[in-house]
């Protein structure tokens, strides 16, 4: 036993290094790099000013920061009323194409995120195909989705429904059939049964597809670059351009530490629960 | 055409060189230590390694220089003057590159660049002889580092079938008839030196009551606003825009492409049109500078000049080449560039660190507020 418990341990030697080197230091280099300056070409160098904690408390951050946090919420919750019903079918009623099913959903995000993105922005575009035939079938002329909040979510939750699919999917091949007969052998109707048997054998599923949806959603800037407008712009975009058009490395830092801690803050209720699940298993 | 390629391309390279290493150096600004390196004179040394705007040179001309020099041209791009700077301060080394004036200047005074023998440069003196501008420009002493090779100005283009004709004011971006129709370019110079021009202040202000006064202009245009966007010429050719901040060179695009260009009309406001040079340069650290200078002197022949010029849209300083440049822009004889509009006070030009990040945050406020 003893013996079992030290091989584990050194299996765990090269994702502990791996991270340590690439995430740790690398999460240690922004945080140090928070409280540094700039030199006239840019070049960011460390040191210990405040300046840059204190510029991020303007408002302008605060707008920004509140609207991420709406886009990404958003975003989560249509992934989840989207995704629910695609893997549920997929996962009671595919059968022997189940496979296939999930390999039709996952091939088309091969393709990189940026193309997609791009692609989008055409569809949605004034004279692009899907408002044209809205037209045809008696929209408004001055109906717009690009450059709108509606378009910018519209590209998240495209990019992040699948990592919402696959966990819900994950959840309901795993759950035993046995429980849903069981649930309707005690006289459940339909509905009953899936509100008090399904949903919540899959809501570890559900919980983990939203903080997979919900962080990189928060911390996306794509899809505002190219599906939004003046008004759409999110935290992401804002660190970016810190960072290049900016030049100002610093200030870029302490922005992502900042939407660190914000995101930290937003997790804590995902983790407390998901901790007293853990506790009840273990009862 | 240069400006959209750069903003498509631009994602894609930030996303690379988002993980990019930086090199943290002594802080402080250190003085520059004297430049004692050798003028470079043109002569096959290695293979150029190019590194520019994506699409800024006509393959062609690569294809020639390649065939006459046996020589390869490894090309990379940027997506904007500070990513280009981030690259070349993290280590890497480029032969050639192509900074603005006033990435010229920060460059020089940075000890970044190589002294280029002019005088070896055959083709040199078409732009020293014809723009004797050029000799001692404000951005670089004597021309000692770099040779001019784009300029540009920066205008508003519009749709003359919706809007009919403009005032001729900077005042223009605020027509209502273009309400929800009207981009900005997505560059913080150009923003806020347009709005100082409108208000008659300095282009490179950095005093926060100037900026102050900027911002809140800004704001009161936003609702009228579809977008702060580089891509001009794509945003008019697709009838997104009916109006917007454009570049000079970029209404050659247009003219080429639009089914009809007598629809498309670009305006110089009265103000004045921020202009702008790309110059050729050498980085301190190029392994075959002797390559690069003769890709310069090549650049520099009339014939690859009015290749590139058809090209890419934006006229060059180089004598002999200025009545190619008008039968381009026939149809909008306002995109030609003289040396007249060469003025210092409408060139985008260096505040120091303080006052350039002054500029940023009243940019960000006013783009994101």
């Amino acid at each position: 036993m003893r013996k079992r418990v030290s091989l584990w341990s050194w299996l765990l030697l090269p994702g502990t290094v791996w991270m340590s080197i690439f995430f740790i230091t690398s999460l240690l280099l922004v945080t140090a790099l928070s409280f540094g300056t700039t030199d006239d070409l840019g070049t960011p160098h460390f040191g210990n000013s405040l300046s840059n904690w204190a510029e991020v408390f303007a408002p302008v951050y605060r707008t920004v920061i509140l609207r991420s946090l709406g886009y990404a919420f958003i975003t989560a919750v249509l992934c989840l009323l989207i995704a629910y019903p695609v893997a549920y079918a997929i996962a009671r009623h595919g059968g022997r194409w189940k496979n296939a099913l999930i390999a039709a959903i996952v091939v088309p995000f091969f393709a990189n995120y940026l193309v997609r993105m791009y692609g989008w922005a055409v569809v949605l575009s004034d004279e692009g195909p899907l408002l044209g035939l809205a037209r045809k079938l008696g929209a408004p002329d001055d109906w717009r989705i690009l450059h709108t909040g509606f378009g910018v979510i519209a590209g998240l939750v495209y990019g992040f429904v699948v990592f919402m699919i696959l966990p819900l999917y994950a959840a309901m091949e795993r759950m035993d059939s046995a429980v849903i007969e069981a649930g309707r052998d005690l006289y459940g109707g339909p509905l009953r049964t899936f509100l008090f048997v399904t949903v919540p054998a899959t809501r570890q599923g559900a919980l983990a597809g939203l903080v997979l949806v919900f962080l990189p959603a928060m911390g996306d800037f794509v899809s505002a670059q190219f599906l939004g407008g003046p008004d759409q712009i999110m935290i992401g975009n804002l660190i970016q351009s810190k960072f290049f058009d900016g030049q100002n490395w610093p200030l870029g830092s302490a922005l992502t530490m900042l939407l660190m801690i914000v995101l930290l803050i937003a997790m804590a209720g995902y983790l407390r629960r998901a901790r007293k699940d853990e506790q009840e298993a273990w009862q | 055409m240069s400006m959209t390629r750069r903003s498509i391309l631009g994602l894609g390279l930030a996303m690379a060189t988002a993980g990019c290493s930086f090199a943290p150096t002594t802080p402080g600004g250190q003085p520059t230590p004297e430049d004692t390196t050798p003028p470079v004179t043109p002569k096959v040394d290695g293979d150029l390694v190019y590194f520019n705007w994506a699409d800024y040179v006509d393959p062609e001309v690569f294809a020639a220089f390649e065939a006459e020099y046996k020589v390869k041209v490894i090309q990379s791009n940027f997506d904007s003057m500070e990513s280009m700077v981030a690259k070349m301060n993290s280590g890497n080394a480029y032969d050639i590159i192509f900074p603005s004036a006033k990435w010229t200047q920060k460059l020089v005074a940075g000890g970044k660049l190589r002294k280029l023998d002019l005088k070896a440069m055959r083709h040199a003196d078409a732009v020293y002889s014809g723009y004797s501008y050029f000799a001692d420009p404000w951005y670089d002493a004597k021309s000692a580092h770099s040779v001019p090779f784009t300029m540009y100005k920066t205008g508003i283009g519009w749709r003359k079938d919706k809007l009919g004709e403009l005032s001729g004011s900077w005042a223009d971006l605020w027509n209502p008839a273009a309400k929800g129709s009207t981009f900005l370019l997505d560059d913080r110079d150009e923003v806020l030196g347009m709005i100082a021009l409108k208000l008659g202040l300095p282009i490179n202000t950095a005093e926060p009551g100037d900026l102050q006064k900027i911002s809140a202009e800004i704001k009161g245009l936003r609702p009228s606003l579809r977008g702060f966007s580089s891509d001009d010429w794509g945003n008019l050719l697709n009838g997104s825009a009916h109006l917007t901040q454009a570049w000079s060179g970029d209404m050659v695009a247009i003219l080429n492409e639009a089914e009809d260009a007598s629809l498309y009309d670009f305006l110089e406001p009265k103000e004045g049109s921020p202009v702008n040079t790309d110059c050729y340069a050498i980085p301190m650290n190029a392994a075959h500078p002797g390559t690069a200078a003769l890709f310069i002197d090549f650049m520099l022949r009339p014939e690859n000049v009015v290749k590139n010029m058809t090209y890419i849209g934006y006229p060059m300083p180089v004598k002999g080449t200025e009545s190619d440049y008008e039968a381009l822009v026939e149809a909008l004889p306002q995109c030609v560039v003289t040396v007249d509009d060469l003025k210092k006070d409408l060139m985008f030009q260096n505040g120091g660190t303080a006052a350039e990040q002054a500029r940023d945050k009243a940019w960000t406020d006013a783009k994101a507020g």
